[in-house]
C-alpha cells in the first residue's frame, strides 16, 4: 500500500469511482436523514443569502458594494456545495449524478471566461475614473477656478463621454477599420475615439457575453422527481449551484461593460425552490433597471456608472453656463459639483481594486473546485 | 540732473511707443526694442508690475507658438523656445503663488494658469504627434522588411532579427521545446532624438500637474504598438472554453506559438517598453511605473490567460510534454516577471503569473495521476499470444523514460507540493543530484508498482503457469532494461534494479518448475524398479514413452512462445538444456546398457541427445512473422 506521501498527490473524489474496487453503498439508515438535512440546509442558506441581497434598496442594488456581496454569496454557496458533494462521494458513482456534476463543471469553465471579460470591464471603468480624477484635480481645492481649469475639465469630460459610448456602437466596425487600413487613420482619430478604442479586450472579437451566458444556462432545468431520487437528492443541490452560477454571471454581465453584452437570457425556475423567489425578484428588478429610459443604451448597469454619467452631465451643464469672471454663486455651484464628483471618484478609486481582486478570487475558486472534481477524469 | 534726464528720456520713449503702436502688442514690441537698447528702459518703461510684465511677454511668446499650424516640434529651435517659455511660466507661477493673497497678484496668477493650461494642451498634442509619427515610421520598417519582424530601431549594428514562425528544429524525437536563444538584439522602440523630445515635454507636463494626461497619451500609443507586435506573433485570443474544446494537435501548435511569443514578449518587447517608459519619464518613477503597467497590462493578461487555459485543460497523458513546455517557459521567465513587474501597479500581475505557474505544476501532477489511473484500469482481457510483451508495458516504460528526460523540471514539479509557499519556491534549476528518495523518485516507483501489479493481474489469465512465468519474465525484463539505461535508473536506484532483476530470475525458476521438472522427473531412475532386468527395461520403456510425449508436447507448445530479449532467450535455452541434457544422456545410456531387448527399446528412442538439444534451441521462436517484443 502506498505510503502516506501519496495522499498529498490529491486523490480526487471522483477518482474513487473507478479506482477502488470496493465502495460501500450503504447510505440508508441514520446517514440518509443527516444527508437530507444537509441538502435542505444548503437550499435554505442559499435562499437566505439571496434574500439578503434582494433586501437592498434601489440605490444599493448593483452598486460596487452590492456586487461585492453578490460575489461573497457565490463563494459561500460554492464552498457549501463542495462540502455537500465531498460528503457524498459514494453517490457520485451512480449515474445520473455523475453526469450532473460534469455538466456543472463544464458550465463553470464558461463562467471563467465571463470572469475574464468582467476583469476587462473593470479596467475600462478605471479608465473613466482617471478622467474624473483629472476633473477633480483641476477643480478641487484650487486657489481659484479659472478658465484654464475649466477648459481642462471640459476636455476630460469629453474624453470621458467618448469612452463611455456603448461598445456596440463604437467598437467592432470602427476598430476594425483602424486595423485594416494601417495606422494612418489613427492620426485623425487619435484625440477622439481612437484613444479609448485602443483598450482592446483580452477576448477575441467573436466572443460574446450573451452567447456565453446562454451556454451557461443551456439545459438548466430542474431535475425531475425520478432523477432526484436516483441521486439521493444530489441532483437538486447541483441544480441549485448551477443556477446560482448562472445568475451571478448574468448579473455581472448586466452590471459591468463587456463585449456583446446582452440581457436577453431567460430565467426559468419554479417557485418550488425556496431560493427561487429572491433570485427571480432580483432578476426582475435588474431587468426593470435596464429598461429605464436613461439606462437603455448604457454600457453597464453598475450604479457607479450611472453616478459617473450624472455628475459628468451636471458638470457639463454647469460649464456650459459659465462666464468669466465667476460670480460667487457660480463658484459655489462649481464647488458643490466638484464635491459630488469627488465622492464618485473616491468611490471608484476605493472600490474598483478590491472588486477586481474579488472577481479574480471567484475565478480561482471555480478553477480549484473544478480541478478537484475532475482530476482523475481528465 | 541725470535723473531728470533719464526720466525725460523714458517719457519720450513711452510717448513714441504709444503713438506708433497701433495695438497693445505693437506698443509692447516697440518698448521691447527700446528696452533691449538700454537697461534703464527695461524696468521703467511700462506701468506694469514686474509680474505682469513678465507674463505679458510670456503670453506673447507662447501665443505665437500656440497659433502655429504646424507642429512646434518640427523645428528644434521652435520647440526649445517654447519649452523655455513654459519653464519661465512655471517658475513665475511657483515664485508668485505664496503671494496670492494680493489681489493683483492673484489676478495675474489666474492669467498665468490659463496660459499654462493652453500650453499644456498644446504640449499634449505635440507629445501625441511625436509618438505617433515615430511609431508610424517603425511600421514602415516592418512593412519593408516583411514577415514577422518586430520593427523598431536597433541599438546594435547587427542585422534585424527575423522572428520566424516555422520551427526549423523538427527532429523525429519526442518534441522538446527548443529555447529561442538569440535575444542579443535590443530593440530601441523609438529613435533617441524623439525619446529626448518626449522626455522634455513630459518633464514640463508633470511639473505642471498634467502627469495624468501625459501618461495617458503615452500609454495609449505604446499599448497599441505592443498589442500589434504581439498579434504579429500569430497568437489568437482564445477563451478558456475554446481551449478546452480544441483538438489536441491544434492546441499543440498554439502552445508552440505561445512559447515563442511569451519569450519574445518578456525578453524583448516588455524590457524595451520598460526602458522607454523609464527614459521618457525619467525622474518620475511613479508616472513611469503607472505608464508601463497601462502599456503592458493587456498583453500580459492575454499571455497568462492562455497558460491558465492550458493548466486547467485535459489531463490526458499525451499532453505531458507540451504542458511541460508551458511550465518551463513560465519558470524560466519568472525572474523577468519579478524584475519588471515588481512595482505597486504591476505586483498583482506578477502574483497572477505565479499562481498560473503553480497551476501548471498541478496539471503536470494531474497528468501523472491520470497515467496511474490508465494503468490501473487497463483490463486483463485478451492474453498476449506467446506470453510476449504487453503493449501497456511498452507504452508506460517509453513514456516514463521520455518524461524523465525532463527530470529536473519534474523534480521541481513534485517537490512543490511539499513546499508550496511563495518564499520557498526556487526558480533556479533543481538539484542535479538524483535522490532516490525525492518526490519524483517516489512517484516513479509507485508507477512501476502499479504497472507490475497490473501485469500480475493480467498474467493470471494464462492457465499455463509456465506461460505465466514467461509472460512475467518478458515484461519484467523489459522494465528492467528500460530502467537501467536511462535517467529512470538514477531515480529508482541500484537497489531497485537489483531487486527487479532478481524477480526475473525468480520467474525463470518458476518457469522451470512449472514445465520442465515434470519432464526431468520422468528421467529419474527408480532403483527399486531396476532390481530385475525385465522390470527395469519395462520401466525404462514406459519412462521413455512418457518422456517423449511430454517433451514433444512442450516443444510444440513452447516453440510458439516468445522471449523478446535475445540474451534472455539464450539463457533460458541453455538452462533448459543444462537441466535436461545430462539427465537424458544418462537415461539413454542406462537404457542402452539394459540389454534385454535393446532393439525393441531402441525403437522408442526418438531423440538423440543432439536432437534433444536441437529441439530445445527451437524454443521461444514465437509464431511465424510475429517477432514478439522489440528490444
Amino acid at each position: 500500500m502506498p505510503a502516506t506521501d501519496f495522499s498529498t498527490f490529491g486523490r480526487s473524489i471522483l477518482s474513487l469511482r473507478r479506482d477502488q474496487q470496493v465502495h460501500s453503498m450503504e447510505s440508508g439508515g441514520h446517514e440518509g436523514t443527516s444527508h437530507e438535512l444537509e441538502l435542505e440546509a444548503f437550499q435554505k442558506q442559499v435562499a437566505e443569502r439571496f434574500n439578503d441581497l434582494a433586501s437592498a434598496d434601489s440605490d444599493q442594488l448593483l452598486s460596487i458594494p452590492w456586487i461585492h456581496k453578490l460575489l461573497e454569496v457565490f463563494l459561500s454557496c460554492q464552498e457549501q456545495f463542495k462540502s455537500v458533494v465531498s460528503k457524498n462521494k459514494g453517490l457520485l458513482n451512480k449515474s445520473p449524478a455523475d453526469r450532473y456534476v460534469m455538466e456543472y463543471y463544464e458550465r463553470s469553465v464558461k463562467a471563467l471566461d465571463v470572469c475574464n471579460a468582467i476583469r476587462d470591464g473593470i479596467e475600462l471603468i478605471r479608465q473613466w475614473q482617471k478622467q474624473l480624477e483629472i476633473v477633480y484635480y483641476a477643480l478641487d481645492n484650487q486657489r481659484s477656478i479659472g478658465e484654464g481649469q475649466i477648459r481642462r475639465s471640459m476636455k476630460a469630460l469629453i474624453d470621458l463621454a467618448i469612452g463611455m459610448i456603448d461598445e456596440k456602437e463604437s467598437n467592432s466596425s470602427f476598430a476594425h477599420r483602424n486595423r485594416s487600413f494601417g495606422r494612418n487613420n489613427a492620426q485623425k482619430d487619435n484625440n477622439s475615439l481612437g484613444q479609448f478604442r485602443s483598450l482592446s479586450w483580452s477576448v477575441s472579437r467573436n466572443w460574446s457575453a450573451t452567447k456565453q451566458l446562454q451556454a451557461i444556462g443551456q439545459n438548466l432545468v430542474a431535475p425531475k422527481n425520478n432523477e432526484i431520487s436516483a441521486t439521493n437528492g444530489l441532483a437538486t443541490a447541483v441544480f441549485t449551484m448551477s443556477y446560482v452560477l448562472y445568475f451571478v454571471m448574468w448579473t455581472l454581465v448586466a452590471a459591468i461593460p463587456c463585449q456583446d453584452r446582452g440581457l436577453q437570457t431567460h430565467f426559468h425556475v419554479t417557485r418550488q425552490f425556496v431560493w427561487a423567489a429572491p433570485v427571480l425578484t432580483l432578476h426582475d428588478r435588474i431587468l426593470e433597471e435596464s429598461r429605464k429610459r436613461e439606462r437603455k443604451n448604457v454600457c453597464g448597469l453598475l450604479r457607479e456608472i450611472n453616478k459617473i454619467e450624472m455628475c459628468a452631465r451636471h458638470m457639463n451643464e454647469l460649464t456650459d453656463t459659465i462666464h468669466f469672471p465667476l460670480s460667487e454663486e457660480k463658484e459655489g455651484e462649481v464647488k458643490q459639483r466638484v464635491q459630488e464628483l469627488g465622492i464618485v471618484y473616491y468611490g471608484l478609486k476605493d472600490g474598483l481594486g478590491p472588486l477586481e481582486r474579488q472577481v479574480r478570487e471567484v475565478f480561482h475558486r471555480i478553477v480549484r473546485s473544478r480541478t478537484e472534481g475532475l482530476d482523475s477524469i481528465g | 540732473m541725470a535723473e531728470n534726464g533719464e526720466e525725460k528720456l523714458i517719457a519720450v520713449a513711452r510717448h513714441i511707443a504709444k503713438t506708433l503702436g497701433h495695438t497693445d502688442t505693437m506698443t509692447d514690441d516697440i518698448l521691447q526694442i527700446f528696452s533691449s537698447f538700454d537697461n534703464r528702459f527695461r524696468e521703467k518703461l511700462t506701468d506694469d508690475q514686474p509680474l505682469e510684465r513678465s507674463l505679458k511677454s510670456l503670453h506673447r511668446q507662447i501665443s505665437r507658438h500656440l497659433s502655429a499650424q504646424h507642429p512646434i516640434w518640427s523645428d528644434s529651435a521652435d520647440s526649445a523656445a517654447f519649452l523655455d517659455s513654459v519653464d519661465q511660466l512655471l517658475a513665475i507661477i511657483h515664485e508668485w503663488n505664496p503671494m496670492a493673497n494680493d489681489k493683483s497678484v492673484s489676478a495675474s496668477l489666474d492669467k498665468a494658469e490659463d496660459l499654462l493650461q493652453q500650453a499644456m494642451f498644446r504640449l499634449q498634442d505635440e507629445f501625441t504627434t511625436l509618438m505617433q509619427r515615430a511609431s508610424e515610421s517603425v511600421d514602415l520598417t516592418r512593412h519593408q522588411n516583411g514577415g514577422d519582424n518586430l520593427g523598431g530601431y536597433y541599438e546594435s549594428e547587427e542585422e534585424e532579427e527575423e522572428v520566424d514562425d516555422d520551427d526549423d528544429d523538427d527532429s523525429g524525437e519526442i518534441p522538446i521545446a527548443h529555447p529561442v536563444t538569440d535575444y542579443g538584439i535590443l530593440i530601441e522602440a523609438l529613435p533617441a532624438g524623439i525619446i529626448s523630445d518626449l522626455h522634455e515635454i513630459a518633464k514640463r507636463m508633470v511639473a505642471a500637474g498634467y502627469d495624468k494626461e501625459c501618461s495617458h497619451a503615452y500609454s495609449v500609443s505604446r499599448r497599441e504598438f505592443l498589442e500589434e507586435s504581439l498579434s504579429r506573433l500569430g497568437l489568437q485570443k482564445l477563451s478558456m472554453d475554446q481551449v478546452q474544446k480544441m483538438q489536441w494537435n491544434e492546441l499543440e501548435d498554439e502552445i508552440e506559438k505561445w512559447v515563442k511569443a511569451v519569450n519574445v514578449a518578456l525578453r524583448i518587447l516588455f524590457p524595451s517598453e520598460r526602458r522607454l517608459c523609464d527614459r521618457v519619464f525619467f525622474g518620475f518613477n511613479s508616472v513611469s511605473d503607472l505608464s508601463f503597467m497601462e502599456v503592458s497590462r493587456g498583453s500580459t493578461i492575454q499571455l497568462l490567460n492562455f497558460a491558465d487555459a492550458v493548466a486547467i485543460s485535459s489531463r490526458a497523458p499525451e499532453r505531458l510534454f507540451k504542458v511541460l513546455d508551458v511550465y518551463e517557459a513560465l519558470r524560466d521567465l519568472m525572474p523577468k516577471f519579478e524584475f519588471m513587474f515588481s512595482d505597486q501597479y504591476c505586483v498583482l500581475l506578477r502574483n497572477e503569473a505565479l499562481t498560473i505557474w503553480r497551476r501548471l505544476g498541478e496539471a503536470i501532477r494531474g497528468i501523472f495521476m491520470e497515467l496511474e489511473n490508465l494503468i490501473r484500469r487497463d483490463p486483463a482481457k485478451t492474453p498476449v499470444p506467446g506470453g510476449g510483451l504487453h503493449p501497456i508495458t511498452r507504452y508506460v516504460m517509453n513514456y516514463i523514460r521520455a518524461a524523465c528526460r525532463s527530470r529536473i523540471t519534474l523534480e521541481q514539479v513534485f517537490k512543490e507540493i511539499i513546499v508550496p509557499s511563495a518564499s520557498a519556491v526556487d526558480y533556479r534549476e533543481g538539484d542535479d543530484r538524483a535522490l532516490s528518495s525525492s518526490s519524483l523518485a517516489v512517484q516513479m516507483a509507485w508507477i512501476m508498482e502499479l504497472l507490475e501489479s497490473n501485469l500480475e493481474t493480467k498474467s493470471k489469465i494464462y492457465k499455463d503457469s509456465a506461460l505465466l512465468a514467461v509472460f512475467m519474465m518478458n515484461n519484467e525484463r523489459y522494465i528492467v532494461q528500460k530502467v537501467k539505461d536511462s535517467e529512470l535508473g538514477l531515480l529508482l536506484g541500484d537497489d531497485w534494479v537489483r531487486k527487479h532483476a532478481a524477480k526475473v530470475k525468480q520467474y525463470h525458476v518458476n518457469y522451470h518448475r512449472s514445465s520442465w521438472s515434470k519432464v526431468s522427473g520422468v528421467l529419474k531412475i527408480d532403483n527399486n524398479a531396476m532390481s530385475s532386468p525385465t522390470g527395469a527395461s519395462r520401466s525404462l520403456k514406459e519412462k521413455l514413452k512418457l518422456f517423449n510425449s511430454y517433451f514433444e508436447e512442450i516443444c510444440k507448445t513452447q516453440s510458439t512462445w516468445i522471449i523478446f530479449d535475445e540474451q534472455l532467450k539464450e539463457e533460458l535455452r541453455i538452462s533448459v538444456a543444462g537441466a535436461l541434457s545430462p539427465a537424458y544422456r544418462n537415461f539413454i545410456g542406462r537404457l542402452q546398457s539394459n540389454n534385454d531387448s535393446s532393439r525393441h527399446t531402441e525403437r522408442h528412442i526418438k531423440f538423440s541427445v543432439e536432437d534433444l538439444e536441437a529441439r530445445i534451441s527451437e524454443l521461444f521462436q514465437g509464431s511465424s512473422g510475429s517477432g514478439g517484443g522489440r528490444k
